[in-house]
Formats: structure tokens, sequence, C-alpha cells
């Protein structure tokens, strides 16, 4: 499709004054839609491509006024009346752009997860924010996947960078490798997420193969000349094996790169499952602590990468 | 990633789970912590040795000339006040001979501190000035004194007063009535033609209170240069040769002046010298030898500058307390600010350090038992003001940075160690405030992040340029220029205040140091309710809660945008000349029952024009305001309106009247016992309302960057900014807009309906006057710095952006670096205030379960700290709630 065309994309939220994903004070542009479906993933509503409804059963009172305003009828009350609650036929949601149900809901049960946003109007945005960051600051896209929405992407980074923003993409790298390829030259900061490194467990963690993503590392040493960190966020008991920190670190320098943030996944995006019909597969997951953060940071350097726990990336 | 949409309750970061401590820790020397651990277990106590002594020389001199009769009580007073020192002070002196005493002053108000069936009470709530009182709540911890018990009586909600003083209290008040600054005042204010508008103003709660005789002085910066640079007996010689130039000559109101002020010091000196002998005494008794030493030292020292100027930093800093504590014992004062008394000393401690006289830890020390001394003042007022406005605080804000007389910025090592201290010995006093200017240098401010994200609230961060901006604007016309603009400081909570450079001459060296040169910058118009008044142009003059007319009709229909807002500038205009009417009478009375001695002798230029500040000695004199409170709470209602009613017609008008009388079908605040909109619970009528309760909870939210609702805010600013300009002052100077809630949110919040905006009956307004209300701003800082900024700053005294920060986003080396950016970024933009709470909410609600573990916690609510546990609950729950709404 020829760029020009192309005006804008989706998006679930943007957050100023972000500390932790680049140089600076930030602002972040959450994109919608993944390829990917992380079990301890922490934005499940950016996992649609398109913009969905959100439904909090807690505040939810049954007047049904969003059932009578649906055009679709995608909205059903079950549970009987012991336990009511309310289903969305989310892949006729998919295709609804008027959002009847949220606005007739009086409760605040009821938000739009998504929406459009064209690419003046992002930019405007950043231009707002961009006096507030200070010295260094920039944008970093996130999601979701940016590289889902590669002309999207393609766009806003250009823009910013022609206009000396400094800007990173957080990918997960499952992406071909053309609709990746148009965004470098706009690019300062890749962070690139490297889930396990065996493609069977990397599927059952993912329900996706790592080849494209280990093919895309490849690609990105040679063709990318901004810095790239990669992230890995670790599951106890499902990719902290000692097997997998080892192939981990051979990957990472057999590309020629040296940069790991290993990041400890946590429960806090777990209410939002329910927000948006999903299921949270991790719900008894013990998280690792502190000291095992460390222990593992500590073997990522005796193997020569240089790994940084939480949020100490050096920036 | 560690953001998300749906649950964020704090700016940039998701909290963890585990409730968050705040990051740095430092700890007091011990004799600073002895000090404080005796200042948690003390009571706000008051005496009656200073008031008895003061009323019956003022019977004896029935007939004198009124400002030397003045003159001779103070001088009565502070002679016959009981010395009492400490172990391990270095710092001697205080109000009263209690740690956290103070005094009624029945010269001032007698009514308010009587027994509630007392026929004085009564009067005095049926004229609508107490009303306030009775909507107040007081911190139950810490200090206060909120119940009577054993020999111990509660007096206005907060002190204890020693049973046998009891009869001593109720006669020397009763002697009072008819002649106190009250009631001379409001004897003649019902003079004005509109004055039963004024009661019935005063008995909604739309003006929190009378000015006059409350806290006639205060909110403006003390001025410690003539006794730094003179001594007492210099100022005596000052004003005995001032005396011959002036008498039998014109203007002979100057030759009592210096009368009365030579009178004055006499009291003074004779109360420190009994300080001075107290010592010698204790080092009498003393069988340890290091406090035997320093009791003789402390007798010495006293003796000393009960006559003659400092000879080094310790000497300064005794001489500066002292006064400080002269000035708060002639009037109820409260927020007089010591300014940048780290500027002051400077030249002492510059010389003392380098000559080896004293070092960095002694000077650490030193300032640790400032901080306590500091911490030690109360203010004895009524419970509607000590709590409802002051949240228990007295405001002696101390300020660090600017610029000096020459233009270059002016930090100094003495303020990096002010900020050292104010980390090691947190304590509410003095609060700190960093007047940040682009000259400063990059590592005072990093050591200002270090102080703000200790947690205590302070510093709060108040930008040079808007100040000196709205000082040159506003006092111009008295001759005020650049360089003396410089020269500011904050006086009180927030409220900016002009200064002076005055020439210390040490060893023969020039030293600018600035000071205070206007007497108090916010009397006049108290806390005027914005949604209070938007409430009764909605009911055409009528306040609903008690079903009282409060104004004529306004004759609207209210049928468009315009003429609401017509409406509502109409009834604000109403309240605003009435009550400028009026306080000016009571502060006619004030100058001239009880004219400002000890204040007046230490602002330039009092002592060179003979003239106490009430006669506009000082050398600035516009300094009468119209305080607003509320501000966000109005705005977010008109949007709610103009949305609702007008542009989408939703609803109409009657339609919200019903909803507002029917508080959208909620149960109140005071039945559900929190003043906190997140924990408001349906009735069983709700299912009526709930449609327009949700479309004014979703109507535009100031604080979100959108331009519907903040053009309306512009509106209201550059309105109301400049309708204060047509108001003359007693001084006959125009009157300036001062938007700083303090605590009246919470009380005046309680008395307040249901709001267009959505916020339900009895809970608290917003606070500062550019903060989103609670949990409204939900598109993170920079959107909201972008609504706050939306007009400007410099039009208007000051403006108060309030923020609670999760510890969490501002961790660490690069925390603290991108901390100073965010700071940095608002005050370019042309902020001039904000401050933060660097604190886990979860901690706070902990807090409030468990008040006994948490007795040393501090909290910043608006433009001071406070110990959680001595604020009320209106401004505990509304803290907690600033940024978090998520069950709304």
């Amino acid at each position: 499709m020829d760029q020009s065309t192309l005006t804008g994309g989706y998006i679930f939220d943007i957050q100023g004054f972000s500390v932790h994903d680049g140089p600076g004070c930030r602002t972040l542009i959450f994109l919608k839609g993944c390829p990917l479906r992380c079990l301890w993933c922490s934005n499940p509503e950016g996992i649609r491509p398109f913009p969905e409804p959100l439904y909090k059963e807690t505040k939810c009172l049954f007047d049904l006024y969003c059932l009578q305003a649906c055009p679709y009828k995608t909205i059903k009350l079950t549970g009987g009346k012991e336990t009511p609650r309310l289903e969305f036929d989310r892949d006729k949601c998919a295709h609804c752009n008027t959002y009847d149900c949220v606005k007739a809901c009086l409760t605040g049960a009821l938000g739009q997860g998504g929406y459009f946003i064209s690419l003046p109007e992002l930019y405007s945005r950043i231009e707002r924010d961009r006096q507030y960051w200070g010295v260094n600051g920039g944008i970093t896209l996130t999601g979701g996947e940016p590289f889902a929405q590669p002309e999207f992407t393609t766009g806003i980074l250009k823009m910013c960078y022609e206009a000396f923003i400094h800007t990173a993409v957080e990918t997960c790298g499952d992406i071909p490798w053309n609709h990746i390829e148009p965004s470098l030259p706009w690019l300062d900061w890749i962070f690139f997420d490297l889930k396990h490194m065996d493609e069977t467990a990397h599927k059952l963690l993912t329900s996706s193969s790592n080849r494209t993503i280990l093919e895309n590392a490849r690609r990105l040493a040679v063709s990318f000349k901004g810095r790239l960190v990669f992230r890995m966020p670790l599951v106890p008991g499902r990719n902290d094996s000692d097997e997998n920190i080892r192939a981990t670190a051979e990957f990472i320098l057999s590309c020629g790169f040296k940069e790991l943030n290993i990041l400890p996944v946590h429960h806090l995006g777990r209410e939002k499952y329910l927000l948006t019909g999903q299921t949270y597969m991790l719900q008894d997951l013990e998280m690792n602590a502190r000291e095992q953060l460390l222990a593992i940071k500590d073997r990522f350097i005796e193997l020569g990468v240089s790994c940084y726990p939480g949020s100490e990336t050096p920036f | 990633m560690e953001n998300s949409a749906e649950s964020i309750n704090y700016y940039g970061h998701k909290p963890s789970e585990t409730v968050e401590d705040r990051e740095k820790k430092l700890t007091p020397s011990p004799r600073a912590n002895k000090a404080r651990e005796l200042y948690f277990g003390a009571k706000s106590s008051t005496s009656m040795e200073f008031p008895y002594w003061y009323t019956r020389r003022w019977d004896e001199l029935d007939g004198e000339i009124p400002v030397i009769r003045r003159a001779e009580s103070l001088k009565a007073g502070f002679e016959h006040l009981t010395p009492v020192i400490y172990p391990g002070e270095l710092l001697a002196m205080g109000k009263a001979s209690f740690l956290r005493g103070s005094y009624p002053m029945p010269w001032l108000s007698e009514a308010f501190f009587m027994a509630s069936e007392d026929k004085l009470y009564q009067e005095a709530l049926e004229s609508g000035k107490l009303t306030a009182d009775t909507f107040t709540t007081l911190g139950k911890g810490g200090g206060n004194v909120t119940n009577s018990s054993g020999k111990v009586i509660s007096i206005a909600g907060k002190f204890g007063v020693r049973v046998e003083e009891m009869p001593v209290m109720l006669e020397v008040a009763k002697k009072w009535k008819n002649r106190s600054v009250d009631d001379i005042g409001h004897k003649y204010e019902q003079m004005v033609p509109a004055y039963k508008e004024k009661e019935a103003i005063m008995r909604s709660v739309i003006c929190m209170f009378d000015s006059g005789y409350t806290l006639p002085q205060g909110r403006e910066v003390i001025n410690y240069y003539y006794p730094l640079q003179y001594g007492i007996d210099g100022i005596i010689r000052i004003c005995e040769e001032s005396m011959n130039e002036v008498a039998g000559f014109p203007e002979m109101d100057r030759l009592y002046f210096y009368k009365a002020v030579i009178t004055m010091l006499q009291g003074i000196k004779a109360w420190i010298r009994n300080y001075a002998e107290e010592a010698r005494l204790l080092a009498s008794l003393e069988k340890e030898e290091k406090q035997k030493a320093e009791y003789t030292e402390m007798a010495e020292r006293l003796d000393h500058i009960s006559s003659d100027p400092p000879r080094n930093f310790h000497d300064a800093l005794q001489m500066i307390w002292t006064f400080h504590v002269a000035v708060l014992n002639e009037d109820a004062i409260s927020g007089l600010s010591p300014g940048r008394l780290g500027q002051v000393l400077y030249p002492f401690w510059k010389r003392d350090i380098d000559g080896g006289l004293i070092d960095r830890g002694k000077t650490i020390e030193l300032l640790e038992c400032m901080r306590i001394k500091f911490t030690e003042i109360d203010c004895f007022a009524s419970m509607g003001v000590v709590g409802g406005v002051l949240s228990g605080n007295t405001f002696n804000n101390l300020c660090i940075g600017g610029l000096k007389k020459d233009g270059t910025q002016a930090a100094n090592e003495l303020e990096m160690l002010i900020l050292e201290t104010g980390i090691s010995c947190e304590t509410p006093q003095p609060t700190l405030s960093l007047l940040y200017d682009e000259k400063l240098p990059e590592e005072f401010l990093m050591k200002g992040i270090e102080c703000t994200k200790a947690g205590a609230g302070y510093p709060a961060w108040v930008s040079n340029t808007v100040a000196m901006e709205f000082l040159l604007n506003n006092y111009a016309h008295e001759g005020m220029q650049t360089e003396e603009a410089r020269a500011w400081s904050i006086g009180g909570c927030l409220e900016t205040s002009p200064g002076s450079w005055m020439p210390l001459n040490l060893d023969g060296e020039i030293h600018w140091i600035p000071g205070g040169s206007a007497p108090a910058t916010s009397v006049g118009v108290h806390f005027i309710s914005l949604p209070k008044i938007l409430e009764t142009v909605i009911f055409d003059g009528i306040d609903m809660r008690s079903g009282e007319r409060i104004f004529p009709s306004h004759g609207y229909k209210l049928e468009s945008y315009d003429e609401l807002w017509q409406g509502f500038k109409d009834y604000f205009s109403r309240a605003v000349h009435v009550l400028t009417l009026t306080n000016n009478i009571q502060h006619d009375a004030w100058r001239k029952i009880s004219p400002s001695l000890v204040n007046s002798m230490l602002k330039p230029d009092c002592l060179e024009k003979g003239r106490d500040l009430g006669q506009m000695g000082a050398r600035y004199n516009t300094t009468f305001n119209v305080e607003s409170c509320g501000n966000t709470t109005l705005i977010n209602s008109l949007a709610s309106l103009k949305k609702n009613v007008y542009d989408e017609k939703n609803f109409d008008l009657e339609t919200y009247r019903k909803a507002i009388l029917e508080n959208f079908g909620y149960h109140t605040a005071q039945e559900t016992g929190s003043y906190s909109l997140v924990d408001q619970k349906p009735n069983e009528h709700h299912s009526e309302y709930r449609k327009i309760h949700r479309r004014s909870l979703d109507a535009p939210k100031f604080g979100n960057d959108d331009p519907y609702v903040d053009a309306l805010f512009k509106q209201w600013e550059e309105w109301f900014c400049e309708m204060t300009h047509n108001y003359r002052s007693l001084y006959d100077q125009p009157l300036y807009a001062c938007q700083i809630s303090v605590s009246t949110h919470g009380p005046m919040g309680a008395v307040t309906l249901a709001s267009p905006d959505g916020r339900l009956s009895g809970t608290t307004f917003s606070d500062g006057s550019v903060s989103a209300y609670p949990g409204t701003d939900r598109q993170g800082p920079y959107a909201l710095f972008n609504s706050a900024t939306c007009w400007n700053h410099s039009q208007s005294q000051n403006s108060q952006l309030n923020m609670k920060i999760h510890p969490s986003v501002v961790k660490g080396r690069e925390g603290s670096r991108k901390f100073l950016e965010l700071i940095r970024a608002y005050m370019r933009k042309g902020g001039f205030h904000v401050q933060f709470n660097i604190v886990d909410s979860r901690m706070l609600k902990q807090a409030q379960s468990d008040p006994d573990k948490f007795r040393s916690l501090l909290v910043r609510v608006a433009g001071f700290t406070q110990y959680w546990v001595e604020l009320g609950k209106q401004i505990q729950d509304e803290v907690i709630a600033r940024t978090e709404y998520e069950e709304l």
C-alpha cells in the first residue's frame, strides 16, 4: 500500500512521563495487535488488532442499557439470576465502530479498548509532550506489537526522527522482515524480546515458533545502526533454566550483540484479562524473588552478556 | 512492559503489590532526636500568663494614647512569661511556658473559646462567625487536645488548659466583651448597607472567615535585619534619636510610635533576661559537666543578645528565633515566614566556618534544633481557623534559592545544609520552598530533588520568574523595581510577598540580605467557596442546605450558558463587594485597638517613617486579596452544565436541580463517614439519577488538556484576577487574587450540596487551585501541566498544583534526574508552583486505621506539610484520593 494514503493506526493508550522504556522521560504509545499469545502478557487489551469493548463486571448493575443499544446484538446476559454476567461476541464487536454500548452504559462498567488516531493527531500529541521531557527523552512505540501496523509505525517514527526526537520500539520480533526494515532508518533504539531459545518451548509459552524472531535478530545485527537491547521476561520454571540461559547468551553473542535486560514477569495485568474476556493462565505461578533475578543476572554476566535486571538498564 | 491502560493509580507506573516505603532516610543527631521525642509527647497547651498581665495593664492605662497603651500591655505580658528551658536545647525561648504553648488573645476575639452554652458564644454563632467551626474536623491524634479529660479542659477543639486556669480565662475573656477587635469591628461593620447579606454569606459558609480579628497578621515574611545589625539597644537608640527629631512637630503619631517601640523592646529585653536567669539557675543545679557548660553558655548568649547585635552564627540564630517568637506573641498569626533565612544568616556562618569557629556537623545540629523549635509553634485561634484553614499548621515557610540583588543566583552552602537537615530531621516546620530559577546550579537543584524525594512534602517548587512578574505588576506603583522584586519570598503557605535588600554591615563589609517589607499579604476577603456560589446561582440566591436566602434573585432564566456565567459573576461580585467593606472595617478596628509593634519595628521602613504597619509604615502596602476555594470543582461543574444542559441538551436545568437536591441518589458524606467521593454509597433512589450522574462524571474535566473545559478555566482566571483590582483595601490599594485552598476545601465541601460535575454532597472539593479533582486527570502529568498553564499565572498572587507520585517512579539516581526534568518542564511552561506527596496511598490508609504507629509520618497538604495524625478526616480522605479513583 502506498504510504501516503495511510493516515493513522489503532492504539490503546498514550502515556507521558514514562521512565523505564528508554533514555530520559518518554511518551509511550501502545499500538493494538500482536501475533503472539504470551501466557504472562500484561496488556491483553493490546492483543486484538482493532478496538474492543472492555467489560468490568464488578461495576455492572445489569440495567442492560448496553444490550438494548447494541445494533449488532452481540451482547448476551448469561449466568442466571444468581451469577449474572454479560458475554460479548467479540468477533462481531471487532467490526463495530460506533460503540453504542459504551455510550449507553451508566455505571462505568463498559469502556472502549483502543481507538483510531491519525498521524497528525498523534504527532501533535507528541509535540505537546516533548516540551516536558527535558534532556534526553523521546517516544517509545510498544503495544501490542508496533510492527504489526508497519506503515503507521514507519510513518510516526519518520516524522519524529526528522524532528530530532529520539525514537524507540519495543518488539516481539515475530514479524515479517519486510514490515520491520522500512522503519530502521528512523529508529534510534530497539528493545527486542527473546522469550525462549527452544522452538517447542517457545510455542508452548507464546503459541508461536521462534524461527522468525531469531532470524530477524540476526538480520538486525547487520542492518540496524542504532542501539539494540534484548529483553527477556523471566517466567519461573518456564524459561529460566540454566540451559536456556546459556542458549540465550550464546545466541546474543553469536549475533554480535551483547546487552540484555531481564524482567521478572508479574501478575499486575491479570484483572485486565477479565475486561477483554480472556483467561489468565499463570494465576498460580509464584514469581521470582529479587535474589533469583540477581543470580540469573550474574550468570548472564559470567557468560559474557551485559545483563541488566528490572529497571536498571543504563540509558 | 509494566504499564497498562486501565488500572494506573499513579503517574507513569503501576505500583507493585507490596507497600512501598519512602526511599531516602537519614536520622537526626541524638540531640535533635531527643527534642523531637519530647515534642511528640507534648500536647497543645495554653496558659493565661500573658493575657492576664496584658489585660491588667491595659485596664490600668484607661485613657492613655492607644499605641502606648498597647506597648505597655505587651511589655507587661512579655515580662511575666515564665521561662522554661529544656535539657539539650541549643536555642532557648518559646511562646508560652509549655513545649507546645500558646495563649488566647481576647483583645482580638473572645467569644469563640467560651463554653458553647455561654451567651457570648451563642451570639457569635448567630452572626455566622462560628458556622465554619461546626463543620470542621480536627485530627484526633498527635498533640491535639480534642476532648477534656482529668484536670485538662479542651478549648476550641485543640488546646488543653488546666482546670484551675479556666476561671481566669473566662474572666479575662469577659473583660474584652464590647472592647475586642472582633466586637468593635462587628459594631461598625453593621453600618455597611449590605451587611445582612454578609451575615448570610458567613452562615452559609460561602466565605469561611472574617479577616480582621482572626489572624490579622501573617502570610508575610519577617525581616530580621534591625536586630541583627543594631541589636536591641541599637534600635532603642534609633528610636530615641528619632523622638528628638519629631517631638512637637506635625504628624505627632510618630512620637508615640517611637515611644511605644522603646517600651515594647524593654518588655522583650526583660523577657530574654528572664530566660538568661533561668539558664543560670539550671547551670547552678546541673551536675553533668557538659550540660552545665551549655546552660552557662546559653545564659551568656541570651544576656548578650538582650542588648547587643550577634557576634557569631549561633548568636544570630538565637536572635532570629527570639524575634520570631516575639512577633508571634503580639497577635494571632499564622504564616509568619522566616523567608530566605539561609541567605540572611550566610554572612555570619561564612565568617564562623572560615574562622574555624563552627563546623558542618555543629551547623547541622543547630539547624535541626531550629527545625524543632519552629515545629513547636502553635497558633491559638478558633477551631474553624485552626482546623479548617490551617490543619494546625503555622506555615513558617523558609525559602531557598532565587536570585541575589545583582541578579546572580543566590543559593549557597548553608542552604545545602538546610536541605540536608530537612531530610535528616523531618518536621512540619519550617516548611521549605525552593525559588526556582534557570540560573540555579544543578547541584543545588539535585539536592532539592533529594529532599523532595525524602517524602516530607518539602521543598515546594516555586517559580522565581512568575513571582517577580506578579510583584512588578502589583507593586510598581509603590516604586518596586526589578532589583527589589528579586528580594521576594513566600510568606505563609504560598503567598508571594514583597521583600527588600538590607545592607548588613559585618566587619566593614556590606552584605545585601533579603527580608520582608510588607505587612500581611493575605488579608481581606478570605476563602470564597466557588462551588457554593454556583449552587446559589442555580437556586436563584437560596442556600438549599438551610433554606436561607443569601442573595436577592439574580433575575436570569438561565437559558444560556452565558446567562449562567453572568449569574455567577454577579453573585461572586456581590460577595467580594460586601466582604471587602466589612473586612476593611475590621482591620481598621485592629489597627486602632491592637496595632502591630514588634512586627512593625522589624519591617522597613516603619522605623524610618515613624509609623506602624497599620499606618502604611511598610515600604509596600498593596497586600489585601480575595481568596478562592474549589476552583476546579467550579470549572468542572460549569463544563458539565455547559455540555449537558446547553450544548447537548441532555437534561434541563430543572432536572439538575432535582438531582443536586437528591444528591444523585446517594447517601450523604456525613452518613458514610468519609469525605472522599470514592467511598460514597448509593441509596434506594439511585437508579433514577444514574444517567444524569454518569453524564456529569463523564463531562470534560480540567487537567486533561481538553480545550472545552480549559477554555472555561482560562475565562474564569482572567475575569477573576482582573475584577479583584476594582476593589480597594483599607489602605486604598487595589486587591489581587490569591488562589490556595489550604484546608478549606474540606469544611467548605462539607456544607455544599452535590455539584453538577458529579461530586456528591458534603464531599471535599478539589484542592489547590490548578490541581485536577482527585482521580479525574486521566491523561498523565503532561496533560495536567498543559491544562494548569492555560492561563498566565503571574496575574495572581499564586497558583497551586498538588501531585502525588508513587515512590517507585522516581527511584534511584536516574529517577532523581527525571524528576527534576519534570519539575523544570512545568516551571518553564509558566507554572508557578508544584509540590508532591511521594507516598504509597496504601501506607496512608494503614496510617488512618493505626495512627499510633505512624506518629511521625508527614504528608503534604496544600502549601504545607503536616503530621498525618493531626489532620482532620476530611483532608486525610482527600490526600488519599488525590490521584486514585479507580472504583468510582
